[in-house]
């Protein structure tokens, strides 16, 4: 019977630490499921692009009237993008078109936790018709093309 | 003359050519039949030799023989129709319409020589005076003009009747042209010969004037002793024996033996045929071979497609010009849709493809030799006819309001379908609209706007011909402004 008694306590533990073990296999096979499949580490965005406009100022490192069309009186336009979050160091590029012609382009570098950036371009009576901004990211992908005239 | 020159001579025959030399050769037959054995022929070979000898004096380059042999051939051209006036009319005027065309006429072979024989014979024992004129080769046109026109069928008695004393052609001369007398009551050009016996009259001077000039055969019948004599080559010979009188006829007018004078025509008329038919060749090769002359074509290049996908997009030369040689009439009667530049589009692929134009690429009528190809490469640009969906952008002008400002705006549909060449839709990213006043928007709403497709080949979806620009238009705070 001691032996009995004796022995109960050390059949619980073995049965506890089988227990245990069965039900961590079991949340990391769980795991190991639910896992996103394809997404390692190195494809993770370095930024997530919250927003990005074009607009007629910047204050207050906000955008100010953003807009569609500008008028070239207004003599310079620009292109505000915001990233939020930014998980490491990186470089934007802010690609200015006239029509389908590449005229400015912009590299910004983006800094950990958020940033905002901004690039712009003078306008002239040369300029007038339709232009788009591209913001593309190191790799050359665009994030968001901006559409917008240059007018009277 | 070289190997190549004289290989030319034979190749690159047209049918055009061949049907040039028959057409002309006959047309030259025709005039030998029409005026064979008259004098207007051996003057017109006259001309033709002279003709001939300034030619080859063109092309030694002896130039004061060449103008003089023009300047004979010209007066030539004039004396004959002067000269020969008489017998080139008596030619058009007796002659039918199928004898200037196809008709081969057999001089003196259907003259009834037993005929006028006959009456011949009928004329001197009743001692009627009679003088009748047969033509042979040379004819008589030329030489006798006067009398009067008959035409009728030659009979015994038609012949004495025109020659009975009294009657009103019984002065002059009878002409038998083969089974017909053509004409009586003509006067013949005297001879001058003051050799002749003093036997013979004004009837045996007039015959031996006419053979002096002429080929003919004159059988003279004397009024005053009845006698006949038959007259040829300036000889009279007469006749005692009427029984001769048609052996006599028929030995000088070649009717004693018909068979072997029909063959001898025959043979004589292959022959002038030949003749003809060498001196157009030649004549032909004169012309077409012997001046060489050199053109400048500008040739359009006709691209032969077989794939239908590929459409060309641009070529750097749309024509090619071809230095060309051959005859000058050949040249002068060439034209552009009878030359071509055909180049196959077999093994290119999509982009510049550089293509060589050779020989084998121009296509040039018989005769007619190329020199030079310039330019001799083509660079061809093809594409494959793809589609594409691409961002649809509004084109806006002139100005807003004051106080206003276009916040945003959304075209409908967003992208369109639009079809072009493969390598043109690569540069394209964006299809912008026509121009949008911006004047006369003042409040938030819509328009419709067609696209503008640049390049125009471009083709765009029948469903997008026309896009919805939904804009959103606010008011600027006056802060702004001020700021500003």
């Amino acid at each position: 019977m001691i032996t009995k008694d004796s022995n109960m306590p050390e059949f619980n533990a073995r049965k506890l630490f089988f227990g245990l073990s069965r039900f961590l296999l079991f949340c990391g096979l769980v795991g190991f499921l639910f896992m996103p499949a394809g997404l390692s580490l190195a494809d993770q965005p370095r930024m997530i692009l919250a927003n990005a406009v074009v607009c007629e100022r910047i204050s207050n490192f906000r955008p100010v009237n953003p807009a569609v069309v500008f008028s070239v009186s207004k003599g310079e336009v620009f292109c505000f993008s915001e990233f939020d979050p930014v998980y490491e160091k990186t470089a934007i590029f802010h690609n200015w078109y006239k029509k389908d012609k590449l005229i400015f382009s912009m590299r910004l570098v983006l800094s950990v936790p958020k940033w905002s950036s901004f690039s712009r371009v003078q306008m002239r009576d040369a300029d007038k018709g339709p232009w788009r901004v591209e913001i593309r990211d190191q790799e050359n992908n665009i994030l968001k093309t901006l559409r917008f005239s240059m007018s009277d | 003359m070289t190997m190549e020159q004289l290989a030319l001579l034979f190749f690159g025959w047209r049918w055009q050519d061949i049907l040039d030399i028959v057409f002309n050769a006959y047309i030259l037959f025709r005039l030998y039949v029409l005026f064979r054995g008259t004098n207007v022929l051996r003057v017109i070979m006259a001309v033709v030799a002279m003709w001939i000898i300034g030619r080859s004096a063109n092309a030694m380059g002896l130039v004061i023989t060449n103008w003089v042999m023009q300047g004979v051939i010209t007066l030539a051209t004039f004396i004959i129709i002067i000269v020969f006036r008489n017998e080139i009319s008596g030619v058009v005027r007796t002659r039918s319409f199928g004898f200037f065309l196809w008709e081969i006429p057999r001089t003196q072979n259907n003259t009834p020589v037993r005929i006028i024989t006959d009456a011949v014979v009928k004329l001197a024992r009743s001692k009627i005076g009679a003088l009748i004129v047969i033509p042979l080769k040379t004819g008589v046109d030329s030489i006798i003009a006067s009398g009067t026109d008959i035409n009728a069928s030659l009979s015994r008695e038609m012949l004495v009747n025109i020659f009975w004393p009294g009657s009103p052609l019984h002065d002059g001369a009878a002409v038998i042209q083969g089974a017909k007398i053509t004409r009586a009551g003509t006067i013949l050009p005297l001879s001058q010969n003051r050799h002749l016996a003093s036997k013979y009259g004004t009837r045996h001077r007039a015959a031996l004037g006419l053979t002096e000039q002429s080929d003919a055969l004159v059988i003279v019948v004397s009024e005053e002793r009845g006698r006949v004599s038959l007259v040829k080559d300036n000889r009279i010979h007469e006749v005692r024996d009427s029984d001769k009188i048609e052996t006599l006829i028929k030995q000088y007018t070649g009717g004693h033996e018909p068979v072997k004078g029909m063959r001898r025509q025959t043979r004589e008329l292959l022959l002038a045929a030949m003749v003809c038919l060498l001196c157009t060749t030649g004549l032909w090769l004169s012309f077409s071979r012997g001046m060489e002359t050199l053109a400048n074509y500008d040739v359009p290049i006709e691209f032969m497609n077989s794939d239908k996908k590929m459409n060309i997009i641009d070529a750097s030369a749309s024509k090619s010009s071809l230095l060309i040689s051959g005859a000058r009439p050949l040249i002068n009667a060439l034209t552009l849709d009878q030359i071509s530049i055909k180049i196959s589009l077999d093994g290119t692929a999509v982009g510049k493809n550089k293509l060589a134009i050779t020989r084998q690429n121009v296509q040039l009528p018989p005769g007619i030799r190329l020199k030079n190809i310039e330019p001799d490469q083509v660079e061809v640009i093809l594409d494959v006819m793809a589609e594409k969906w691409v961002p649809v952008q509004a084109d806006f002008s002139g100005k807003l309001p004051d106080g206003l400002i276009m916040t945003s705006l959304r075209v409908i549909p967003e992208t369109v379908k639009i079809t072009g060449g493969g390598l043109i839709l690569d540069t394209v990213t964006t299809v912008f609209t026509e121009k949008i006043p911006l004047e006369k928007l003042t409040t938030s709403g819509f328009v419709n706007v067609a696209l503008v497709m640049s390049p125009g080949t471009l083709q765009l979806d029948e469903k997008h011909k026309k896009v919805q620009i939904r804009y959103t238009i606010s008011e600027r705070k006056r802060n702004d402004d001020i700021e500003s």
